[in-house]
């Protein structure tokens, strides 16, 4: 199980999806068209979920079926025979199989405990939560903040190996790092060729309106996709 | 569908792989979390925010109901969950030329694994096991993991320069303010919003307005419809 680098956490979450349907539409069809109208970027429920890096929501119709001939890894007897007889060069095919159900699939990065981010979860989105997974099976007994961890650990498969190439830093941390540069690049363009002094004054205004070690002040916004708030304070 | 959010692209793939082989798929990834310069080439790469590989063993599809059908399967599935910058050519074509060894060793024991060279049925390959995301997010839709890491530095190399100024005189402020830029050079990049997040922004916008006109003409025509039958 490698669920975590460092303070980054993978989280994997299927949750099966109710059979047939209401009103004339399957579930599954609700289901992927509630996650496909979600708002982009800021318009995001995710943005509103503290400590998320990263985040999809899908559908797991089915499994693949992996119908090419050869290039199979493992010793597969039926392949030798399979020149012989049809019968053996059916065998020598790849086993087709579906799935039962339909799973939505729910994958997020976040930083942190994976406690902490579902009462985080919980308390800013209970609606998207209850619209999104109201369809799927046994969701019909999450009423609160336990239930929702306990249904949530039930659909959650440990990830195998995780890979973090970014940073295991709190996003507030990430977002006043992405501002800082933002910002010193612009500093140092616009007051290329002043004398030291004018430098040194204008360095220190600018050192007052960053504020570096303050996360809550000026810095970028969760999902912030344009720079017409740059440098307002969040 | 929305595989992108600004600058990064969300890539599902999922791959069958005989049951039995799932302990040694398991061990390489044991090896690669004990020793992680075994993943020095994903580093390199440097194109990765987070990604990730699951296995799910064939009995461990979520149950949650005994009204929920029990999966049957013969295969166990393997689950590659990734988040990067540019696109889906560069990403695929970089894994298999920077890492083909590496990538090989994760999928040797998925059904009809092509091997990552040649390029072509690899292709294939990754295109046919991909799904396609419905809802992606990411907290910094203008920025790269390279960016986020870069921002990352220039914050502390900014709190520590700042701890040796407060004495300075202008010119030794100076002369240690393009110290620190030189230091910062490969770091301060500027970021913007990329044409792929108007884009995509575009096309989720178009999309929830068909929806909504389709949802509007199907109320219309009930009503219409209503309104025709005789009391």
């Amino acid at each position: 199980m490698a669920n975590t680098s460092g303070k980054a956490y993978a989280l994997n979450v299927l949750s099966p999806i109710k059979q047939s349907g209401e009103n004339d539409r399957g579930y599954v069809e609700q289901v992927r068209t509630s996650i496909q109208n979600l708002g982009l970027h800021e318009q995001s429920p995710f943005a509103n979920i503290p400590q998320t890096y990263l985040a999809r929501l899908f559908i797991l119709d089915d499994v693949v079926y992996e119908s090419l001939p050869g290039a199979d890894r493992i010793f597969n007897f039926s392949e030798i025979l399979s020149i012989f007889s049809d019968k053996q060069r059916r065998a020598a095919l790849p086993h087709q199989e579906h799935l039962k159900s339909k799973y939505l699939v729910f994958v997020s990065n976040f930083h942190g405990e994976l406690d902490d981010y579902l009462e985080g979860m919980w308390l800013q989105e209970q609606t998207f939560i209850k619209t999104v997974w109201q369809h799927c099976v046994a969701f019909d007994q999450v009423n609160d903040l336990i239930s929702f961890k306990e249904y949530i650990y039930k659909c959650q498969l440990d990830t195998t190996l995780f890979f973090n190439g970014s940073t295991d830093d709190s996003l507030q941390e990430q977002l006043k790092g992405l501002y800082v540069k933002q910002e010193l690049a612009n500093f140092a363009m616009e007051n290329q060729g002043k004398s030291a002094e004018q430098l040194q004054q204008a360095y220190q205004q600018f050192i007052s309106r960053v504020q570096l070690e303050n996360l809550d002040g000026p810095s970028w916004k969760p999902a912030q996709s344009s720079l017409a708030v740059e440098g307002e304070a969040i | 569908m929305s595989n992108i959010a600004g600058k990064a692209y969300a890539m599902n793939v999922i791959t069958p792989m005989r049951w039995y082989m799932v302990w040694a798929n398991r061990l390489i990834f044991h090896v690669a979390v004990r020793f992680p310069s075994t993943l020095k080439g994903l580093i390199t790469l440097s194109l990765i925010h987070y990604a990730r590989w699951t296995i799910i063993p064939r009995d461990k599809f979520p149950h949650l109901s005994p009204n929920q059908p029990k999966e049957d399967l013969k295969y166990s599935y393997m689950l590659f969950h990734t988040n990067f910058n540019g696109s889906w050519d560069q990403y695929v074509d970089s894994f298999t030329f920077a890492i083909p060894s590496g990538l090989d060793l994760f999928w040797k024991f998925n059904i009809r694994y092509p091997k990552s060279v040649p390029l072509t049925p690899f292709h294939d390959y990754i295109r046919y096991n991909q799904i396609d995301t419905d809802h992606y997010y990411s907290a910094y839709p203008m920025a790269s993991s390279n960016d986020v890491k870069a921002g990352k530095k220039v914050r502390e190399t900014v709190i520590a320069f700042n701890q040796t100024i407060h004495d300075a005189t202008p010119e030794e402020f100076q002369k240690n303010y393009f110290k620190m830029l030189r230091e910062l050079q490969n770091d301060l990049g500027d970021m913007r919003p990329s044409p792929v997040v108007s884009m995509a922004a575009k096309a989720v916008k178009e999309r929830a307005l068909a929806s909504q006109s389709v949802t509007n003409s199907q109320v219309k025509k009930e009503k219409q419809t209503a309104e025709s039958v005789p009391a």
